[in-house]
């Protein structure tokens, strides 16, 4: 996964610099391992590093009035930082993946964004044109979006025809548009616009900026679609609305849901930061437990969940998640998280709270087990290390240390989402994914 | 009165939509025409009505005054605004010719923007935005690098619709870019958007940024009495779903007076008494603008108002003729026989007419050749051709030259649906629009999403939020009222 960013300004005045800066800090949370920025002017440069955004983009002398941008999570060891160049003319900044190109047969041996490049190649004649491009990703497959750029400074952004990960078109006044991946980067960087902060870029959807125009094309007709339920979950920000559904309302849903099917007696109700916290109000709000703050932070907020390795992950959750002994000492207690992976991180936490006191610890999970690694590029581990896969809940809750332990069924999951079960990918819960 | 004569100044969308009025009323004109460029919807009507096409300079008071002699007209009815700024209505009416068109000292209205607040100010117009005004650009520079905030960057003068910048200045950490922009636009207002401008004093005119929803209420007025027509939406931005670059507009959406969903539903974007204001309004800067000049008003007036949550109904600009492509709304559905309008105004009896509108839906779109607002060299002179009869489609800038037609850089038709509802007025018009194209292929475009539901939908809670807030103020006696706690300093009070 990723978040990407595309800026479009038409008057050559404007220096898009910042706002991609400052538009990628929005995305922060869907990568914060690389960062890479290209701007598009009188002349073409890339900024790109491992990091952070503010520690990667700090050049002062980068300019264009057209940028192409985006924040990955933990790459494989060489790969190029996004966003990729595609020819050498065209950039692309890619988030979740695309599994096959039509009319290009994919080589296993070689990696992911070469296999990308060489059906490119194959495809695209005189070095990427609008039409070109249009084409190349209307024949791609797979759960994806995307923002490309060619040489004459003409930009196309879109989603795969599934509209497995999220698109949105935000604007800035007489002066252009806007697209990311989540809707919280126009109320950063956009015109604040007050019915709606960004518009929903429909699956198939191809937006088309060049110097003259800007307008929608419709270039896949499927009526299949398969949105992610994971950015409901855990992936976007709560402030941001994701196939125009508020992530905010799901997740309060969704602790409500989990009262619904698994309200226990007990004195307080604590959220994992950060993604929890609106499932645990919301389940107070509900039961009348109280919520507390069971946690306090050391270092920078990190999310611990994508780090690359058990040991890294472990330090993001001892350090976020120190446990404020005040809020559990003697007490019952309700621990909210948004998901489980492996249980190390959750057995960590149970842990904590049991050496502070805690008396019971009810583990309560925002969204059904997770069974199978995801082919669209979020970042789920391979089959044989997911706690949820292999052991049943009874046997979860002993192993974490927990008295009780509960996933939110995939059916309270659909209802809190508010959409039909056939137009969400359900893949990571049940195994299986739509066609491609 | 047996065989009339009327001249018809400009040639563009709003007078082809002059023109087809003229056509429909029971005193069967003769028309005539005076414009630079040859119109060919223009043209027709007046073959048909055996009058003549004249080619010249509409700007030029000798000129239009020898092309109303030369066709005797009855009466001249000027379309566009530059003609009133440059005193042609005046000569005429020196020269014995009735005139629909604001004089020059009356349509300072809209010439001079500046002027226009001022007035505003001066007699406490509701609806009045907060302003500053620039002789120079130097002079605004301290102004533009202390002041950090959300503004509109106008030309102090009526300008063709061209060089407003909107500047949203909300986000202090892209404050830096922002303001270097605001700097650089504020320059070429002064040194190109005003050049050949030297009617005024004033070059360049900042004001705040407001939000809400846009509408134009023109009026016809013979200076006591005013008559207005239903209430408009026009479309500024160039490309669909409200993005990227303005335009003179790419068209316009109405429904009864005041804005609604259809002809049986209630929704709309203004209430009634939201309409009735902003009348009020336009007929308090007609007054305004006859006190300070003791002249009277003889034509269309128009406010292009804004629904804002500072002070409801506000004025953005005033225009001195009918909008366009606003004039296809209003005409289309225009029942009272125009000529019988012009008369009135003509013999300052306009109370004596009861003017009547169809309670019908109309969405007008405009389609231009790509290339228009930037770069109209390469929107202009392409071959247009349009399947069919032609009804529902306004020629707008477009020129028959050695008899073929082709377009002007412009808006080249706009494309007329008339319904029971705004969607499916926008549905007639959008099938219009299919028959329009370029022989020599050139890319055409326009915006689908003007007058469709989801846009509808967005109009009506964007009034909704505005209405909200400006009802809050107003309950609270705040309405108009802008307070700034300065630390230090004390508290400032605007309004």
């Amino acid at each position: 996964m990723a978040g990407i960013l595309g800026i479009y300004l038409f008057d050559n005045r404007w220096n898009a610099y910042n706002f991609g800066v400052f538009g990628l800090m929005a995305l922060q949370h869907r990568g914060q391992e690389t960062a890479g920025l290209e701007l598009l002017g009188d002349q073409r440069q890339k900024v790109e590093g491992k990091g952070l955004v503010e520690q990667v983009l700090t050049s002062t002398n980068t300019k264009g009035h057209v940028c192409v941008g985006a924040v990955s999570p933990y790459p494989a060891e060489d790969a190029e930082i996004q966003p990729i160049s595609l020819d050498g003319k065209v950039s692309a900044a890619i988030d979740g993946k695309i599994l096959k190109v039509d009319g290009y047969r994919w080589n296993g041996a070689v990696a992911y964004e070469e296999n990308l490049r060489r059906a490119f190649a194959e495809q695209v004649k005189d070095g990427g044109d609008l039409d070109g491009l249009k084409g190349f990703f209307s024949r791609c497959r797979g759960g994806f979006s995307y923002v490309a750029v060619n040489e004459k400074r003409e930009m196309i952004a879109g989603r795969g025809s599934l509209g497995v990960k999220p698109l949105v078109l935000g604007k800035m006044g007489f002066d252009g548009g806007i697209v990311a991946s989540e809707s919280c980067v126009m109320d950063i960087i956009g015109e604040r616009v007050p019915i709606s902060p960004a518009e929903n870029i429909e699956p198939g959807e191809v937006r088309v900026f060049t110097p003259l125009s800007a307008h929608s094309e419709q270039v896949a007709t499927s009526k299949r679609r398969a949105f992610c339920s994971f950015e409901y979950v855990y992936l976007a920000r709560p402030d941001s609305y994701i196939n125009d559904v508020p992530v905010y309302r799901v997740r309060r849903s969704i602790g409500k849901k989990l009262v619904e099917e698994g309200a226990v007696d007990a004195d307080v109700v604590i959220g994992v930061p950060e993604t929890a916290m609106p499932f645990a109000m919301a389940f107070s709000n509900e039961t009348g437990i109280p919520v507390e703050k069971g946690f306090e932070l050391t270092g920078r907020r990190v999310r611990s969940a994508m780090k690359p390795n058990q040991l890294e992950r472990l330090k993001g959750v001892q350090l976020k998640l120190n446990v404020i002994s005040e809020a559990v000492k003697g007490k019952r207690v309700i621990l909210i998280d948004d998901s489980v992976v492996r249980g190390n991180t959750l057995a960590n936490i149970v842990y904590l709270m049991k050496e502070k006191g805690a008396k019971e610890i009810h583990v309560r999970i925002g969204s059904p087990h997770i069974v199978s690694h995801c082919p669209f590029g979020v970042e789920v581990p391979p089959e044989d290390e997911l706690i949820g896969k292999h052991l049943l809940e009874k046997k979860i809750a002993e192993v974490v240390g927990a008295d009780s332990f509960k996933y939110l069924s995939i059916d309270g999951f659909i209802d809190a989402v508010g959409m039909s079960r056939k137009d969400l990918c359900l893949g990571c819960f049940t195994g299986k994914y739509p066609e491609v | 009165m047996m065989d009339m004569k009327i001249l018809l100044v400009g040639g563009a969308g709003r007078e082809h939509a002059i023109a087809a009025a003229f056509s429909r009323s029971g005193h069967e004109p003769r028309l005539y025409c005076l414009s630079d460029l040859v119109n060919p919807g223009i043209k027709e009507f007046v073959k048909r009505s055996g009058g003549e096409y004249y080619l010249g300079n509409i700007n030029d008071p000798e000129g239009v005054v020898k092309a109303a002699k030369k066709s005797r007209a009855d009466f001249v009815f000027v379309g566009p605004e530059e003609p009133n700024f440059h005193g042609v209505p005046d000569r005429l009416e020196d020269g014995g010719i009735p005139c629909i068109g604001a004089n020059r000292a009356v349509s300072e209205l809209e010439m001079s923007k500046a002027s226009m607040r001022d007035l505003q100010w001066k007699y406490k117009i509701p609806g009045r935005l907060w302003y500053k005004k620039f002789k120079t650009f130097e002079e605004a520079v301290p102004y533009i690098e202390e002041y950090a905030d959300s503004v509109a960057l106008k030309p102090a003068r009526q300008a063709g619709g061209k060089g407003v910048k909107v500047i949203e200045d909300f986000q202090v950490y892209l404050q830096e870019d922002k303001r270097k922009v605001k700097r650089e636009h504020a320059e070429s207002i002064v040194r190109e958007y005003m050049k050949g401008y030297d009617d005024i004093d004033y070059k360049l005119l900042i004001e705040e940024r407001v939000w809400g929803p846009e509408y134009t209420v023109q009026c016809f007025t013979d200076g006591r009495t005013v008559i207005p027509m239903p209430a408009v939406q026009d479309n500024k931005h160039a490309f669909e779903g409200d993005l990227g670059l303005e335009t003179g507009g790419m068209g316009s959406i109405s429904c009864g007076m005041n804005l609604r969903w259809g002809v049986d539903d209630g929704r709309a974007i203004l209430t009634d008494e939201e309409y009735r204001k902003s009348v009020e309004i336009v007929k308090m800067m007609i007054d305004s603008i006859q006190k300070e000049t003791g002249e009277k008003y003889h034509g269309v007036v128009a406010g292009q108002m804004m629904l804002t949550s500072v002070w409801g109904p506000t004025v953005i600009e005033m225009y001195s003729r009918l909008g366009d492509p606003e004039a296809g709304n209003v005409l289309s559905v225009l029942k009272t026989d125009i000529v019988d309008i012009c008369e009135a105004i003509i013999g300052e009896r306009l109370n004596t007419i009861k003017a009547e509108f169809e309670d019908r839906a109309v969405v007008v779109k405009a389609v231009c050749p790509e290339g228009y607002p930037n770069r109209r060299d390469m929107a202009s002179g392409h071959p247009v051709k349009i399947r069919g009869n032609g009804d529902g489609i306004l020629w707008a800038s477009a020129d028959v030259r050695e008899g073929r037609i082709v377009s002007g850089g412009s808006r080249v038709v706009e494309c007329l649906g008339v319904g029971e509802s705004i969607p499916e007025a926008s549905g007639r018009a959008e099938r219009l629009t299919e028959k329009v194209s370029l022989e020599d292929g050139w890319k055409l475009f326009h915006r689908r999403d003007i007058g469709s539901e989801k846009s509808m939908e967005r109009r009506i809670a964007l009034a909704n939020m505005a209405r909200e807030i400006y009802q809050y103020r107003e309950r609270r006696g705040l309405l108009g009222k802008r307070m700034i706690w300065i630390p230090g300093k004390g508290l400032v009070e605007v309004g």
